[in-house]
């Protein structure tokens, strides 16, 4: 039997959640960065080794610079969430464990991701020093435009959510 | 030994037993001060008994209480008539202004109808303005709406429990998703927590929007959809989702008390029964 499962994606403005999304979804990427207004919904089914099969609706939520001011009524009956932030800039992970918090007071019990994004235009060495000052916890570092650990995180989630 | 030891000795041997009996009640004295100033000791000895006068304070609210309520509700009714209208308003007031607007705008179709003459004219009009001809129109009146796809999804995530359609269109699922997603947006935006999206306006067709407490339903219409429609289409819904709702016991029945786990309709069994409510429908 198929599932349906809604994921949403939250994070700042252009930290490439669209992009992760089209990256998993239709495996393609592109440079031109389009806003998304409201939110925007893909699907993929997700399929495991037992034969059972995940459908999972993403909902891609328009950036915002406070994750408070997201709509409520967008989050209602959401089964699994991720938050991304871009690995380049400061200002869409600063403030990230408020950020956290926020979300798991309007999500409580909802399993969420934590992904930085854009990993391809850091240097390793630099990204891990930036990470450790920060002190910033994470579960994928990811990046859209070449794919990196993409498919990973969304498994992981599909994963997460299948005996749920 | 003097005089006074011996009067001790004699007091021990005579009063033995009033000493126990003394002993025994001092004992029970300080049990029972340990009791009353331990709030937990206190606690496991009264609460059963606050819980026992509880339970027959609840069982005898409406014999006792009851009557006196009923009594000063009326009153409050008789004496402060325009706070409990005030009260009932909003939702009485949506209700009945909801029904007169329908019940207006079907008179107001009836008259339409009725005056022919007037029609032709309006017709002739049309015509003129929009560059149709005079039989376009007119067939377009005659025309019947029609039912081409049936969604009923999940309020809160968007998720499509089931569907019933004439033609495979674009993904039921992601479809589902994005009205729920406009749905929320028009409700959140116009903070209007009792009101809710109805309907939906494209070129060709309409979205007819029928919400209930966890589920709503989708219903795409072609042709012209006037409000005998709307009305005919109602009763088909609210008839389907009652059926839906005996389908499933577990949303109007707490579990607990059945016996035996009731199960919920599979996507399948809702599926034929959309088809069958739906399908060959004229509305």
């Amino acid at each position: 039997m198929q599932k349906s499962k809604k994921i949403v994606i939250l994070g700042h403005f252009g930290v490439g959640k669209t992009s992760l999304i089209r990256r998993f979804v239709k495996n393609s990427f592109s440079d031109k960065y389009k806003v998304t207004i409201g939110v925007h919904i893909s699907k993929k089914v997700v399929g495991f080794g037992s034969g059972e099969t995940i459908s999972m609706i993403l909902w891609d939520l328009e950036g915002t610079d406070d994750i408070r001011m997201i709509r409520n009524p967008y989050l209602l009956g959401t089964h699994g969430a991720f938050f991304v932030f871009d690995v380049n800039r400061p200002s869409t992970f600063q403030n990230i464990q408020e950020d956290l918090a926020v979300l798991s007071k309007k999500m409580p019990e909802v399993p969420l991701l934590i992904i930085g994004n854009k990993v391809d235009l850091v240097n390793q060495d630099d990204l891990n020093i930036l990470l450790k000052e920060n002190d910033i916890s994470f579960d994928f570092l990811t990046s859209a435009k070449t794919g990196e650990w993409v498919e990973d995180a969304f498994l992981q989630m599909a994963t997460l959510l299948k005996d749920a | 030994m003097d005089e006074k030891d011996r009067l001790e000795i004699i007091k021990d041997i005579l009063f033995t037993d009033d000493r126990e009996y003394i002993e025994k009640i001092s004992e029970r004295i300080a049990l029972l001060e340990k009791t009353v100033n331990e709030k937990e000791r206190l606690s496991s000895k009264v609460d059963p008994i606050i819980e026992n006068q509880l339970e027959e304070f609840t069982k005898s609210i409406p014999t006792t209480l009851g009557p006196t309520i009923t009594e000063t509700l009326r009153e409050q009714i008789r004496t402060q008539r325009d706070e409990v209208v005030d009260a009932l308003f909003p939702i009485l007031g949506k209700m009945i202004k909801k029904y007169i607007a329908q019940e207006m705008k079907a008179l107001s179709e009836k008259i339409d109808s009725q005056f022919d003459f007037i029609s032709k004219w309006k017709i002739r009009l049309k015509a003129l303005f929009s560059g149709k001809k005079k039989k376009e129109l007119l067939l377009q009146q005659l025309a019947s709406a029609k039912i081409e796809q049936v969604l009923l999804i999940e309020k809160d995530s968007g998720i499509l429990k089931a569907s019933y359609s004439k033609t495979k269109t674009i993904d039921e699922e992601m479809v589902s998703g994005m009205l729920t997603a406009i749905k929320s947006f028009v409700e959140d935006a116009f903070n209007q927590q009792n009101q809710s999206l109805e309907l939906i306006e494209y070129e060709l067709y309409q979205i007819h929007l029928q919400s209930f407490v966890t589920h709503y339903m989708a219903v795409v219409i072609s042709g012209p959809y006037g409000l005998k429609s709307k009305n005919r289409l109602q009763d088909l819904i609210f008839d389907f989702y009652n059926r839906y709702m005996a389908m499933n016991v577990d949303l109007v029945v707490d579990f607990p008390v059945l016996e035996k786990k009731t199960k919920k309709a599979d996507k399948r069994t809702i599926e034929r029964e959309l088809a069958s409510s739906f399908g060959n429908a004229k509305i």
